[in-house]
């Protein structure tokens, strides 16, 4: 299905089913940490996966980044979610969430997994209740720590050529914490979701 | 007379659902912007009497929006439709002169009622 075309008024509509999703996700972390999350405003694409890399706006120029996938499924959609921090936000999340000590591999492993629960289960629940769907998710797991984005990216070959994206870059106002939150749906799901939303764009 | 309303949102389908959730019968002029610089333009045009305002824009947001109509003491009633729904967005749009804050997806009974309770509009 090479021809599926992302037409604005599809993006538009993607790109706000978003934005409320992703405002229940950072309200939830807000609460958790305590602090104030700059709201991202989705970016909705249609890519190949090749071009993914130039996609990472937030944590593009990062050496150092670690993340987390996860996949899921629901009403003939599919796809995986990625969460990816820059290594550098790792001590003041750390700060933030009252954590005293050495900030080992496994604390920011840890920190990691915590964030990725409620980021991408508030997301995915934000948006498959306007959709009126469920999604499923499998296990998250750990991409790589403390790789570059190349590294991270040639990781995570589920096959996909064409993908639809949605980039979520959150900052936490007043910290260092950049952390990009990617949606992939594959190519077959653009159709479904085309679908779904077809009587909102009436 | 119709009420000259501004309806704010980066999204044009935001904006379109906000138009189909307005109140049956309620004579309004309406018109819309895309961010929060265009918003300032039509308000001191005297297109925004009545505005509802998104927070979350590229160019000017909604905050940014609301602190130019305080400083340029422009004639703005204010109602924020938002998806960002942290407690201290609210707060923060509330201490900057907001008349309300409306969390998306947006409730046609809730604006209906908001608009019923400051005397914008009744059905």
């Amino acid at each position: 299905m090479d021809s599926e075309v992302l037409d604005e008024d599809l993006r538009d509509c993607l790109q706000e089913l978003s934005n409320v999703a992703v405002g229940r996700a950072a309200d939830l972390l807000a609460r958790l940490l305590d602090t104030f999350v700059i709201m991202p405003i989705p970016v909705v694409n249609l890519m190949e996966r090749a071009e993914l890399s130039m996609a990472l706006s937030s944590v593009q120029g990062s050496h150092s980044v670690s993340a987390v996938c996860q996949g899921f499924t629901g009403s003939k959609i599919s796809g995986e979610a990625l969460l990816i921090f820059n290594d550098a936000s790792f001590t003041d999340m750390a700060e933030l969430t009252h954590f005293e000590g050495e900030i080992t591999e496994q604390i920011e492993l840890e920190l990691l997994m915590d964030i990725a629960n409620i980021l991408i289960g508030a997301c995915l629940k934000g948006l498959a209740e306007q959709l009126d769907i469920s999604f499923s998710q499998g296990q998250p797991y750990l991409l790589g720590q403390h790789i570059n984005i190349d590294e991270l990216l040639s990781k995570n070959q589920s096959g996909w050529k064409r993908l639809l994206t949605i980039e979520l870059p959150y900052k936490l106002e007043g910290r260092l914490v950049n952390c990009d939150l990617l949606l992939l749906f594959t190519n077959d799901s653009l159709a479904i979701l085309r679908d779904k939303v077809s009587y909102m764009l009436e | 007379m119709s009420v000259p309303l501004l309806i704010v949102d980066d999204s044009g389908f935001a904006r379109k659902q906000v138009i189909r959730a307005l109140p049956k019968g309620w004579d309004v002029e309406i018109s819309q912007a895309g961010n929060g610089v265009e918003a300032l333009e039509q308000i001191e045009q005297g297109k925004g009497e009545v505005v509802l305002l998104d927070l979350t824009m590229p160019v000017m947001d909604g905050y940014g929006v609301l602190e130019a109509i305080r400083a340029r003491d422009l004639p703005a009633v204010v109602i924020v439709i938002s998806g960002d729904i942290q407690p201290e967005a609210e707060a923060r749009v509330m201490r900057l002169g907001a008349l309300a804050f409306i969390k998306k997806p947006l409730n046609t009974e809730q604006l209906s009622q908001i608009l019923s309770d400051f005397g914008i509009h009744s059905a």
